[in-house]
């Protein structure tokens, strides 16, 4: 019988670095010592705790997708780690997920607690194992769910990442780059530690850029004001890196004649939470803004380009901060194809001659629920919009998701493994991809630059704001 | 016949189907003390066609990408489980209704998907063994869960027919691995068909309700939100 | 960690090309980084004007200074800042100028 031999294994042998974690426990800082940033312990019965929290956590829809797992192997083709490196079997959904399966089965399943070798059921022994599922579950997968919608049975995998996520970012037994994110978010209250005075400076020049570009002294970019038909909420990168988008926002907002404000805090709807499963760092970035929005009797919620953001505020925050959803929560694409539909703004959609495709993010289309509403908008603002090939629900993750951008021990395998996604963008022959995502943007950007593909990445804001025709 | 057989193809079967169903309630009671949280968010689309369109996906094989690049998979999934529901039928057929057996016919066409499913076991074992990605999860329940149904359908063949006077033994084999799986399937992987339901259930409720299915919905969607919002 | 290697110079940089010892920076080692991780030929006076102010906000803050920051003390405009550096003032000015990478998703 021919068996076929595997490569080597591709799942990073990247050790635990804990600088920032020991930095943040010697200066006491508010989120560690009030114990909402858990911090690595050397000497701590981590592997007990694992257990501990896994029973502790486990929900009936997780004990489902651990139980129903047939090994069938029809999720490998679904997963561009999997299809970027077909001779090394540990970058499957399945082997990813049976590393939580494999304890959850010793742990809690009678026949792997009876018979554990039976199943090839086994828990952590010490934290050179937690290590390894670090590793595994941070650096070997996006998170981007394609394998779920291609799963016979079911199984969730993508979640099941996310929770075993959470479980080590309790222990502290994760990526620095997670780290530093985290502790920012929660000290600060935005994922990049920008101060209220950075926020507000520039939320002023980009009000001073639109009056200039529209030479109109009346726009505003309006911070606290209450009674407001829409509630904008951004990601930090928009003020630290890039505030262009910003603008955008701002002039299609005059224009529109909306009734708009930003929040003086709440204003970051980007969640770290949902990449390194901590739903009480979700509950509390997410809570943020809704008590913002709460605060201020904003009519509604309209959230910035961003994918991982839409679905934390859309979505999962409200799940996560136990709140029920009051005001409608929205993507400022919806907003904006809205203000097409009811002629609040007009577009001259010869300005956006360059072919255009649209990248669908994983948050947004497959997690979510957005396939043909930017679309709606592109066709009407862009000559020529082409798709790629899968599109919508069945796209591939731009391969810097989850989190991955934060994590620089795992760019070399998420670069390499993003050949799928450079193939797929170099077939539709357009000189840009717009993609409503700031994470894809730079995914995008980073796939772009290594593999030398003529095109530039643009956000619907963009285009829409290149078309926009000034008022009449 | 003996009255080893036919204590074997009833008393046996209830007892050990009795088994099994007491197990199934543990197990049913043990997945519903998971917590389930609840879903505080406007919903996108509609949880119960998501739940639908989730069940359904076993019939529709265009709307997976893995089983529209796979199409033998899962014709030779199709037929695999053909093979299981006739074996199951026959188990019940052969001592409570033994005279639809008597017609060659029925009896042929039995053998026949049985036989066929027998073959695709020997293909998945095969399978299991040649391919390193489904070798590498494979657990000695996997494989003894897949050689046992081999077994299984290979005595189902011969079995069908129901010739009690000229030989017992295939009947005898055939009842007896029967009573084995019902004992053994809530303990192994073949328990999988309990929480398939729940995992489509599962999977369905949530990406229904957020609208992520069922696919090329969309277009109703639109006009529902601009209803709600 | 990977190394760039350019004429007889050898940088040691992390996995996503910044410096992996902020203390070896120098201007030719600026140079070096323009060239291989920006696509840059030369570094003008206006490329040196951004570079420096990032410097120096570094060494007195400790982190990386906001684009509008760069942007008031050098007096270019935003989109200048991208002509300037096509990766953006956090890929690729604070690259250039010997910064670790700036935390977060980007």
């Amino acid at each position: 019988m021919r068996r076929r031999k595997p490569g080597p294994s591709g799942i990073v042998a990247a050790p635990l670095e804990t600088k920032s974690q020991d930095n943040a426990r010697r200066d006491n800082i508010a989120s560690v010592a009030q114990g909402r940033l858990k911090t690595y312990e050397t000497g701590a019965p981590n592997a007990r705790r694992f257990l501990d929290l896994l029973s502790r956590r486990i929900t009936r829809s997780l004990a489902v997708s651990l139980t129903a797992c047939v090994h069938c192997g029809m999720c490998a083709e679904s997963c561009h780690y999997f299809l970027a490196r077909p001779d090394d079997p540990t970058m499957t959904p399945v082997y990813k997920a049976d590393q939580i399966r494999r304890v959850f089965k010793r742990h809690l399943d009678w026949t792997g607690r009876v018979v554990p070798w039976w199943v090839k059921a086994s828990a952590p022994e010490n934290d050179e194992d937690l290590n390894r599922l670090k590793n595994v579950v941070f650096g070997a997968c996006s998170a981007c769910r394609r394998c779920t919608l291609n799963c016979p049975m079911g199984v969730d995998t993508a979640l099941l990442v996310r929770f075993t996520r959470g479980l080590l970012t309790e222990l502290g037994i994760v990526p620095e780059g997670v780290f530093n994110v985290s502790r920012d978010q929660w000290e600060t209250g935005n994922q990049m530690a920008v101060s209220e005075a950075d926020y507000l400076e520039t939320l002023e020049w980009m009000r001073d850029e639109v009056r200039a570009e529209l030479a109109d002294p009346t726009v505003e970019i309006p911070v606290d004001r209450p009674d407001c038909d829409v509630l904008y909420t951004i990601n930090p990168r928009e003020i630290k890196f890039d505030p262009r988008s910003i603008a955008h926002a701002a002039k299609i907002f005059h224009v529109a004649g909306e009734k708009w404000t930003l929040p003086k805090w709440g204003w970051d709807q980007t969640n770290f939470g949902l990449f390194s499963g901590d739903d009480r760092l979700g509950a509390f970035v997410a809570g943020n803004v809704y008590e913002a929005a709460a605060r201020l009797r904003a009519g509604r919620i309209v959230i910035s380009e961003c994918g991982h953001g839409y679905r934390s505020t859309r979505w999962e925050g409200y799940d996560w901060a136990s709140r029920d959803q009051t005001a409608p929560t929205e993507s400022v694409v919806v907003t904006l194809g809205r203000y097409l539909a009811e002629g609040r703004i007009r577009v001259d959609a010869s300005r956006n001659p360059v072919p255009v495709t649209f990248h669908d993010s994983c948050n947004i289309a497959r997690s979510g629920d957005l396939v043909e509403e930017p679309r709606r908008v592109l066709r009407q603002v862009c000559l020529d919009f082409r798709e790629m090939t899968p599109n919508g629900r069945e796209n591939f993750c731009c391969t810097g998701g989850g989190g991955l951008l934060s994590m620089a021990e795992y760019r070399p395998l998420r670069l390499e493994v993003a050949r799928i996604k450079a193939d797929q963008l170099r077939a539709t022959g357009a000189g840009q991809v717009c993609t409503m995502c700031h994470n894809c943007v730079d995914g995008l950007a980073d796939v772009i630059r290594h593999y030398k593909i003529d095109m530039k990445v643009v956000q619907v804001l963009d285009l829409v704001s290149r078309a926009l025709m000034a008022p009449r | 016949m003996s009255p080893l057989l036919k204590v074997l193809e009833n008393e046996v079967q209830v007892a050990a189907l009795l088994f099994m169903a007491a197990v199934y309630a543990l197990r049913l009671v043990w997945i519903f003390r998971f917590r389930l949280p609840k879903a505080r968010t406007f919903p996108a689309g509609s949880a119960a066609r998501g739940i639908a369109y989730s069940l359904m996906n076993v019939a529709m094989p265009w709307a997976m990408e893995s089983t529209r690049k796979k199409p033998g998979f899962y014709v030779q999934f199709v037929i695999f489980h053909l093979g299981v529901a006739a074996a199951i039928s026959a188990t019940l057929i052969i001592p409570y209704r033994p005279a639809l057996f008597e017609n060659e016919v029925l009896v042929r066409v039995f053998q026949a998907v049985i036989a066929a499913a027998f073959l695709m076991g020997l293909l998945r074992l095969y399978r299991r063994l040649a391919n390193p990605v489904v070798r590498l999860v494979s657990s000695a329940d996997d494989y003894l869960s897949l050689v046992l149904m081999i077994l299984f359908f290979a005595a189902g063949v011969m079995a069908v027919p129901n010739d009690y006077r000229r030989a017992e033994w295939p009947l005898v084999l055939f009842f007896g691995l029967t009573a084995f799986f019902l004992v053994y399937v809530p303990f192994s992987k073949i328990g999988h068909y309990l929480y398939y339901p729940f995992a489509r259930i599962f999977l369905g409720r949530a990406l229904g309700r957020r609208g992520a299915l069922p696919a090329g919905s969309i277009r109703g969607r639109g006009a529902e939100r601009e209803a709600g919002r | 960690m990977p190394f760039i290697e350019h004429d007889d110079s050898k940088i040691e940089v992390n996995e996503e090309g910044f410096l992996a010892h902020p203390e070896e920076w120098t201007e030719d080692v600026a140079r070096i980084l323009a060239k291989v991780e920006e696509g840059l030929d030369e570094l003008t006076p206006e490329h040196w004007v951004v570079v420096n102010y990032i410097r120096d906000y570094y060494r007195e803050k400790g982190l990386a200074p906001m684009v509008r920051k760069m942007c008031q003390a050098s007096g270019f405009a935003l989109m200048r800042i991208y002509d300037l550096f096509p990766s953006g003032p956090a890929k690729g000015a604070c690259k250039v100028a010997g910064l670790p990478k700036p935390d977060g998703c980007v």
